[in-house]
């Protein structure tokens, strides 16, 4: 062919048609499909895909001839047809004959052109234990998840689909989860649901439509067989999940009342241990409830066809609002402005109820630990998540029952084993020092819940945020002064009155009116510094230029972006390196859940943020970073990246 | 093992289409345009609203367009449909400077050349119905019902070939989707893979 010009693969793409060979066989003569080579991938103008060959491409076919021959020669005859395109397109089409010698011997000509094309062939699917491939249907998307060591080492991995003539497809996308593991989803157009798998070729090598390319051809028939790969890696992500719920308690969100409980069990160090335990329990189960009631609304909010993500929670800015009167109450609680005790109905208990006040408050401990350590997606717990969240209801279940099992093994452990306690220092009077001293914590992280309100909402809210807060430690110190055994019931219920219209007369007002018409702070408006603020658009068109392109996808309230922020992506060095490689810097905030960014944060997999991508321009495939940053990651996956660019 | 997990932790996730334009899914609203024809008249799909609708992709060109007009096929369809009250639009998104960019007068003479029966030739150059519509292949087609609803889209016939001789023994698509339509039934092959030439876009 004329260098640019290209004939069509098997499956043509969105246009053209695959050449087509008719043969005109002598009686007897068998005649085999024709073997296509891997094909190259070739993209057009208006997102038009197209599989084909350019410049020479053999298309071999297997003739068989009849047991016996007689006479000296036979003729084989061909009518081939083909549609050549570049700018423009041709139909061809010519009759080819071939006349062979009739012989007992055989003899090969055209050796090398032949075991060139047939190394290009795709293989057979491998044994399943080298690869393992599952079709999943998700609505109108088909996924194509393959597992398999050997393709960790190549940076280009593809699928070409061969539907059947009925069935529509668009363009597959490649994903990588982890390693060796790749997953390509196919839209089907076509409206039918029973399409639950398509043949197809998985393509593999260092770049695209480089000429080292191999292939493994999946017929239908492989499919069904690779099944039960599932349990495997859902036990290896449950394994994450328990683990990354043991790093929740090292997080710096929950730190502040994980010591609370320690210092709990340091109370009751010498008491009953049947206490010790029934506390420790009621405070691991306050971590499973919230865990499961998370899971359970995530559930529902997926079967509605919500988007759903990890710590959406945080983006509503009411949440906020309640979890910094949360955080404030217990903090004066901490300071002895006031005693939590419940109301007598409930120690009373219609039901029998016979818990002590001691275990409920250790129940509550342990939902409102957990409720804080949603926003500190750790790392393990990201690779966990990403994994549920495309997974039925039953296995977000099981998932997030792993994940509340991690975080509250520690504590379990205390309460089942008390005599651990002793390794802890004796109580005191230093006890209520710690306990005041952990208010301050609290209120560091009433600050923390501040600052997001700030970014969601802007200065005024803030402001209104802190008059209801004002309100309410009015209201909580009035309950430790007046509303206590000793005051006469009429003080008592008067003080009940005064604390009830303070706590709601200024959230209705406060929060209510006020709060509620202060300003939605839009991701352009905020200061980003010399990053520029995310849109699709803008992404979309730095991405098709071909410049190299790095997202920092990030909130207010998250800690860990914090975290990566100050101390890799604004580091001194890593300015730097962006600078030096010319990389276009695209801060995406996620705070008040922008829709544009939570498809893109689905479409790597990510239940939330942090997440770190770089495009690495000419269309090279996304590179994703994982949670926790370092500078070397950056630096090394910049050089080699721009290097490789480069070559290409 | 445990480096293994730990790998997998840290592995490089990558994806590589991000923005894929699809033709607006069947069933949908049919998005508009506004477009001057060979005759300088404005044509939109939503002034159409209470008839059907035909959009033909058309590159007088390409081998697979020629198929259908040289044969005589698409007008016979044209005059068909245009006697029931269909509205044939044929749309040209090809790039000036690409294979079948055609002028206003270019498109007059190739109409009457041809003797096409379609209600209006649009003129598409910068390809904004084209890429709005996800048209990729010409001749690529849709039907859009009285309610602006696309019914069907996808390919002419069944034979996805260049030869006029398969026409004659291919099933026609878009007059099955109309027939169908027009008779209040549900169209029964609603989506297939258009056949053609690529649309030439810049």
């Amino acid at each position: 062919m004329v260098p640019n010009w290209h004939t069509y693969w098997k499956f043509p793409g969105d246009a053209g048609i695959p050449t087509e060979i008719n043969w005109k066989l002598p009686e007897g003569w068998k005649v085999g499909e024709i073997q296509w080579p891997i094909p190259l991938k070739l993209d057009e103008p208006g997102d038009i895909q197209i599989y084909g060959y350019h410049d020479e491409v053999l298309l071999m076919q297997e003739i068989t001839p009849p047991a016996s021959l007689s006479g000296n020669a036979v003729k084989l005859v061909a009518e081939a047809s083909w549609l050549v395109c570049e700018k423009i397109c041709i139909p061809g089409s010519a009759n080819l004959k071939l006349d062979l010698p009739v012989a007992s011997q055989s003899g090969s000509v055209n050796e090398e052109i032949f075991s060139r094309y047939r190394r290009s062939l795709p293989q057979n699917w491998p044994d399943t234990k080298v690869a393992r491939s599952t079709w999943q249907r998700e609505g109108n998307e088909l996924r194509l998840t393959v597992e398999s060591a050997a393709l960790a080492n190549y940076p280009a991995a593809d699928f070409f689909p061969l539907p059947e003539p009925s069935v529509v497809v668009s363009h597959p996308k490649t994903e990588r989860a982890g390693d060796g593991k790749i997953i390509f989803r196919v839209p089907i157009e076509t409206d039918d649901k029973n399409v639950s798998a398509l043949k197809g070729i998985v393509i593999f090598g260092q770049n695209q439509n480089g000429p080292d390319r191999n292939a493994w051809s999946l017929t239908t028939a492989v499919v069904s067989a690779a099944a039960p790969s599932m349990p495997d890696a859902f036990w290896k992500y449950l394994l994450f999940g328990f683990i990354g719920g043991f790093i929740l308690n090292l997080m710096p969100c929950v730190l502040p009342v994980i010591s609370l409980k320690i210092f709990g069990f340091i109370q009751h160090a010498g008491q009953d241990r049947r206490r010790i335990l029934r506390s420790g329990l009621a405070f691991v189960a306050g971590i499973f409830a919230w865990f499961i009631g998370l899971a359970l609304l995530l559930i529902s909010l997926k079967s509605a066809g919500r988007e759903i993500t990890w710590a959406f929670q945080f983006t509503n800015p009411y949440f906020v609002v309640g979890m910094s009167a949360v955080v404030l109450v217990f903090a004066l609680n901490l300071f002895g402005v006031f005693e939590i005790s419940l109301p007598q109905f409930a120690n009373r208990g219609v039901l029998g109820w016979t818990a002590k006040e001691g275990d409920a408050g250790s129940f509550f401990q342990g939902v409102f630990a957990t409720v804080l350590a949603t926003p500190c997606t750790a790392p393990f717990l990201g690779t966990a998540l990403g994994f549920a969240f495309t997974q039925s209801g039953w296995t977000i279940l099981v998932m997030f029952v792993a994940i509340a099992a991690g975080m509250a093994f520690p504590y379990f452990l205390l309460a089942a084993q008390p005599a651990w306690l002793r390794l802890l220092p004796k109580p005191g009077p230093w006890m209520v020092r710690v306990k005041q001293l952990m208010g301050f914590l609290l209120l560091a992280t009433l600050l923390f819940l501040l600052a997001v309100l700030g970014a969601e909402r802007g200065v005024e809210a803030i402001i209104w945020t802190s008059c209801f807060l004002l309100a309410l430690s009015l209201a909580c110190w009035m309950k430790g002064a007046f509303i206590i055994p000793t005051a006469s019931a009429t003080s008592r219920f008067i003080s009940i009155v005064v604390v009830l219209v303070l706590v709601i007369g200024s959230g209705y007002f406060f929060i209510g009116q006020k709060f509620a018409v202060a300003k939605t702070v839009s991701a352009e408006t905020a200061a980003h510094g010399d990053w520029q603020p995310f849109t699709p658009q803008l992404l979309e068109s730095e991405v098709k230029q071909g410049h190299a392109v790095f997202v920092d996808f990030t909130a207010a309230w998250c800690l860990t972006c914090k975290f990566n922020e100050a101390k890799v992506l604004e580091s001194a060095a890593v300015r730097d390196a962006f600078q030096r490689h010319g990389i276009t810097k695209i801060k995406a905030d996620w705070t008040n859940a922008d829709p544009a960014i939570t498809k893109i944060l689905k479409q790597f997999g990510r239940p939330g943020v942090p997440m770190y991508v770089l495009y690495p321009g000419n269309n090279a495939e996304p590179i994703l970073f994982p949670e926790l940053l370092t500078q070397n990651l950056i630096l090394e996956k910049l050089e080699t990246v721009s290097a490789q660019v480069a070559a290409k | 093992m445990k480096t293994k997990l730990l790998t997998a932790l840290l592995t490089i996730v990558a994806s590589t289409t991000l923005f894929a334009a699809d033709s607006p899914a069947v069933g949908t609203n049919a998005p508009d345009f506004s477009l001057t024809d060979s005759k300088g008249k404005t044509q939109s799909v939503s002034q159409y609203k209470g008839k059907y609708v035909v959009l033909e992709w058309f590159n007088p060109e390409c081998p697979f367009v020629k198929k259908h007009y040289g044969s005589g096929n698409m007008q016979k369809l044209q005059e068909e449909f245009a006697g029931k009250g269909v509205v044939w639009l044929s749309i040209d998104s090809s790039a000036p400077g690409l294979e079948g960019y055609l002028t206003a007068e270019q498109a007059n003479a190739k109409m009457a050349e041809w003797k096409t029966k379609q209600s209006a030739l649009v003129l598409d150059p910068d390809g904004k119905a084209g890429r709005t519509y996800g048209a990729k292949n010409t001749p690529h087609m849709f039907v859009i019902n009285p309610e602006g609803k696309i019914v069907y889209e996808g390919a002419i016939d069944s034979k996805a070939t260049p030869n006029p001789s398969d026409i004659s023994g291919a099933t026609n698509y878009v007059k099955v989707a109309l027939e169908e339509s027009m008779g209040g039934k549900t169209v029964s092959n609603a989506n297939t893979k258009p056949y053609g030439c690529s649309v030439k876009y810049k």
